[in-house]
C-alpha cells in the first residue's frame, strides 16, 4: 500500500477514463520522482567548515536568469501514457524515476491528466526543499481521505491532517514516539514480541522439507510488525504469531489487506469523480469497507483499554501504562482523534517494517562475507544468547549500517511528495506556490557521487570512524526528514534491530538453493516482485 | 470518566528530555537561587548578540523556548531529533566537554545545514556550570541564502 498514493489522485482522474486497470500505478508515479538543489553558506572565518559538507552555491541559475515552468523539461503527457499503460510501467516506477533523470535531468515536470508535477532528483534540491518548510508541509491532495472521515463522522489522523489539526496531533504524539528515549523503554514490549517470531520461524522451518527453509518470508515478517507496533501503540498482544490467529486479528488483517492489496481499488475510489460513482460504485465502497475495518479495529483495542483505565479508577488504584493509556488519561486529544491517530499509525507501520525486514534478510543472505561481520559483532559485544535492548545498538554500528543500506537500496518510500507553501526558485526554475513535488529518493539513493559503488550492499559504509566523521546524506532520507517527517521512525528502528539482532544470534541466514533473485517492482511500496525464501540454518 | 485531578504515573512513554535528570533535579529545588543559573550569549543569524540565562540541567532549546529568543525557525520538532533546525556552533573548547553525541543525533546532524566541526543540536545540549559565559552561534539560514539568491532575479 502506499499511504501517499494520493498525490496523483487528482491528476488521474481523466486518465482513469481511459484506462481504469492501470489507474493506481499512475498515482504512485508521483511519488517517484526527484528534488533540487540547496544553497551553501558561508561560514564564519573562524568556524572550520568540513569540506565534504559544502554544497555548491546553486539555486542560482548559472545564466543569472530563473527560468519558468514553461522552459522545464519533461515527458510529454503521451508518451507518459505509452510508457505507463502499453510498457506497464506501474510496477517499473522506480526504475522511470531514474530512467527520467537521466533523460530529462535532475529537475523535470510531467502531467498525469490533469495532475501537475514537478519531479526532483537531487539531494542537493531536496534538501532545500525540505529545508525550507512551512510550519505544517503538505504531502499531497488528501481529499479521498477525507472525505471518508467527514462521511462517518471520523477524525483525520497524522497522515490525513493538514494545517493546525495536523500541527496539534502531531505535538502531542511527537513528544511520546520519537524521542530515541522514550522509545527505548520499548525494548522489552519489543523483544517479547522477538522472542515469538523465533519460536515461529522454528515452527515453520521444521514444517519444511528440508527442516529450514521458511517461504514467503514477508508473510511472517509482517505479522511481527504488526505485534510489534501494536504492542507498542495499543499496549497489547494481539497474537498474530500464534499458529491460531485471534478472530478479531484476522478480521483486521483481511481490512488491511483490501486495504493494500487493493490500493488500486482505493485509488479509483480517490480517482472517480463523485458524479461517476452512481456508474461506477464498488471502488467507492471497497475503500470505505476496508477504513471501516480498519478505524472498527483501533476502535475496540482503543475501548477496551478505555474501560481498563475505567475500572481501575473506580477501584481506586493509580492508572499506569503506555503510550494509548497517556493519550487517554491526559486527553490532549479527543477520543476520535485517537481513534484516527491509531488507525493510520498502525495502517502506516506494517508493510513499511515487514518490507525493510524482508529486504535486509534477502540482503544479509545474499551477501554470506557481510552477514559473518554482523554476526561476529553482536557475538562480540552481546554474545550469543543475550536479548539486546535499544540501549546495546550503540555499540552494534554494523546492525545500524544494515538497516540503513537496506533502506537506501530499497527505499519503502521510493518517492514522496511536498506542496510549494511559496514560491521558490529551485535549480534555477520558479516553482509557484501549490505546486505538488515529487522528491525522487530512489533515484538519488543510487547516486555514486553520494554512494561510491551505489548498486553494492555494504552497510559499512555507514559506520563511521569516529563521531567527527559526518556524511552528507541527504541522498538517502527512507524516512523523511523535518517536522513532517515519519513520526514511526524510532519505534521501527527498534523492531528492526532487535528483531535482527536476535535472529542472526539464533540463525544463519541463507537463501533457498531454488530461488531465483528477486527483484523490487512498485506497489505503493517498494516491495518484493517474488516471494522471498530463506533458510533458517542453526548456529552452532 | 477518567477526572484529570487522577494521579496518572506513566511508566513506559513518560516525558523524557535530554536532560531529563539534572531538569527534575533543579525544579526539586524550588526557587532557583542565582547560582543554578549560567549566562549564554547567542550570536544570531545576522551577528546580533543576545545575552540571556538558562538553568543548569535545561537544554539550549529549552532556553531559546523560555526566553522567546528570536531565532527564526529554532527547533521546529520540538527537541525530537526530527530536524536539525536547533543546529548551534560552539567554541572548540566547550565543544570538547559537552556530552558524548548520541547515534541519533549524529545522523540527525549529517543532515544540518552550514555544518562545521564543533556544531551540535542545541536540544541535545544541557546546561552545566562550566558553560557559563559560552557564546554559541546559529548558522547562517537557509532562507537567508535563499533570499540572497532569489535578489534580483525574476522569472523571464
Ligand atoms: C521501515 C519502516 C518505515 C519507513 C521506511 C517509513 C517511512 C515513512 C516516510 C518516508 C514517511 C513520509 C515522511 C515525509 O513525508 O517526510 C512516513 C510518514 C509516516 N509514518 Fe512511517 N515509515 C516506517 C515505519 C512507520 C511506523 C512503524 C509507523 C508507526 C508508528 C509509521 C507511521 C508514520 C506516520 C503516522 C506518518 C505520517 C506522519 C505525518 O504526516 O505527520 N511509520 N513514514
Ligand atoms: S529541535 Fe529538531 S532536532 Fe533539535
Amino acid at each position: 500500500m502506499s499511504i501517499f498514493t494520493n498525490i496523483l489522485q487528482n491528476s488521474c482522474r481523466k486518465t482513469l477514463l481511459l484506462e481504469p486497470e492501470s489507474f493506481h500505478m499512475l498515482c504512485n508515479v508521483a511519488n517517484f520522482h526527484r528534488l533540487p538543489k540547496l544553497s551553501s553558506q558561508a561560514p564564519a572565518a573562524e568556524e572550520k567548515v568540513l569540506p565534504e559538507m559544502l554544497m555548491q552555491p546553486q539555486a542560482r541559475p548559472k545564466e543569472g536568469r530563473v527560468k519558468s515552468l514553461k522552459e522545464m523539461p519533461g515527458p510529454k503527457t503521451f508518451t507518459n501514457l505509452v510508457e505507463f499503460f502499453w510498457r506497464d510501467g506501474f510496477s517499473r516506477i522506480h526504475e522511470i524515476q531514474q530512467q527520467h533523470t537521466k533523460q530529462y535531468g535532475k529537475i523535470f515536470k510531467s502531467h498525469f491528466g490533469p495532475q501537475f508535477v514537478v519531479s526532483i532528483a537531487d539531494k542537493d534540491m531536496v534538501a532545500q526543499v525540505l529545508r525550507a518548510e512551512s510550519e505544517a508541509p503538505q504531502r499531497a491532495n488528501m481529499e479521498s481521505w477525507k472525505e471518508y472521515r467527514d462521511l462517518r463522522g471520523r477524525a483525520t489522523g497524522l497522515i490525513s491532517a493538514e494545517g493546525q489539526d495536523w500541527l496539534k496531533m502531531r505535538s502531542v504524539l511527537r513528544q511520546k514516539i520519537m524521542k530515541p528515549k522514550d522509545v527505548a523503554v520499548f525494548s522489552s514490549d519489543v523483544n517479547a514480541v522477538v522472542t515469538d517470531l523465533i519460536k515461529r520461524i522454528h515452527s515453520l522451518r521444521s514444517q519444511a522439507a528440508d527442516g529450514k527453509t521458511v517461504n514467503n518470508i514477508n508473510d511472517l515478517y509482517f505479522k511481527y510488525a504488526m505485534e510489534g507496533v501494536a504492542s507498542i501503540l495499543y499496549e497489547a498482544r494481539l497474537g498474530c504469531l500464534q499458529s491460531e490467529i485471534p478472530q478479531q486479528s484476522l478480521e483486521y488483517i483481511a481490512a488491511l489487506h483490501l486495504m493494500f492489496s487493493m490500493f488500486k481499488t482505493t485509488m479509483y475510489a480517490g480517482a472517480i469523480p463523485k458524479w461517476l460513482r452512481i456508474i461506477i460504485p464498488k471502488p467507492w465502497i471497497e475503500f470505505c469497507n476496508s477504513w471501516d475495518g480498519l478505524f472498527k479495529f483501533s476502535q475496540i483495542h482503543v475501548d477496551k483499554k478505555l474501560s481498563e483505565i475505567q475500572a481501575q479508577l473506580d477501584a481506586g488504584e493509580e492508572v499506569e501504562g503506555g503510550l494509548l493509556t497517556h493519550l487517554l488519561v491526559s486527553k490532549e486529544m479527543t477520543v476520535e482523534e485517537i481513534y484516527a491517530n491509531m488507525t493510520e499509525m498502525l495502517l502506516a507501520g506494517v508493510d513499511t517494517t515487514s518490507f525493510t525486514l524482508s529486504w535486509s534478510s534477502y540482503l544479509l543472505a545474499r551477501h554470506p562475507q557481510v552477514q559473518q561481520a554482523v554476526y561476529d559483532e553482536v557475538v562480540r559485544n552481546l554474545g550469543r544468547y543475550q536479548a539486546p535492548i535499544a540501549e546495546d545498538i550503540s555499540q552494534l554500528p554494523l546492525i545500524r549500517g544494515v538497516v540503513k543500506e537496506t533502506l537506501r537500496l530499497f527505499p519503502v518510500l521510493p518517492g514522496n511528495g511536498r506542496v510549494m507553501h511559496e514560491d521558490m526558485v529551485v535549480g534555477g526554475y520558479l516553482i509557484p506556490k501549490g505546486t505538488q513535488l515529487a522528491l525522487c529518493h530512489y533515484s538519488t539513493s543510487y547516486e555514486d557521487e553520494c554512494f561510491p559503488a551505489a548498486l553494492e550492499f555494504r552497510p559499512e559504509r555507514w559506520v563511521r570512524k569516529d563521531n567527527m566523521d559526518r556524511v552528507d546524506n541527504f541522498g538517502s532520507i527512507p524516512f523523511g526528514y523535518g517536522i513532517r517527517s515519519c513520526i514511526g521512525k524510532r519505534v521501527a528502528e527498534l523492531e528492526l534491530h532487535l528483531a535482527l539482532v536476535q535472529m542472526l544470534q539464533n540463525f544463519r541466514i541463507d537463501v533457498s538453493p531454488h530461488s531465483k533473485p528477486v527483484h523490487a517492482k512498485t506497489h505503493g511500496l517498494l516491495s518484493p516482485a517474488a516471494p522471498i525464501n530463506l533458510r533458517f540454518v542453526d548456529r552452532e | 470518566m477518567i477526572s484529570k485531578q487522577t494521579p496518572l504515573r506513566t511508566l513506559r512513554g513518560q516525558r523524557h528530555t535530554a536532560c531529563g535528570f539534572s531538569r527534575a533535579f533543579s525544579s526539586s529545588t524550588g526557587t532557583l537561587r542565582s547560582e543554578d543559573k549560567v549566562t549564554v550569549h547567542f550570536i544570531n543569524r545576522d551577528g546580533e548578540k543576545i545575552t540571556t540565562e538558562g538553568k543548569i540541567g535545561d537544554s539550549l532549546l529549552d532556553v531559546v523556548v523560555n526566553k522567546n529568543l528570536d531565532i527564526d525557525g529554532f527547533g521546529a520538532c520540538e527537541g525530537t531529533l526530527a530536524c536539525s533546525t536547533c543546529h548551534l556552533i560552539f567554541d572548540e573548547n566547550i565543544f570538547k566537554q559537552l556530552d558524548p553525541v548520541t547515534d541519533e543525533e549524529m545522523d540527525m546532524l549529517d543532515l544540518a545545514y552550514g555544518l562545521t566541526e564543533t556544531s551540535r543540536l542545541g536540544c541535545q545540549i544541557c546546561l552545566s556550570k562550566s558553560m557559563n559565559g559560552m557564546t554559541v552561534s546559529v548558522p547562517e539560514g537557509v532562507a537567508d541564502v535563499r533570499q540572497a539568491a532569489d535578489m534580483g532575479l525574476t522569472p523571464s
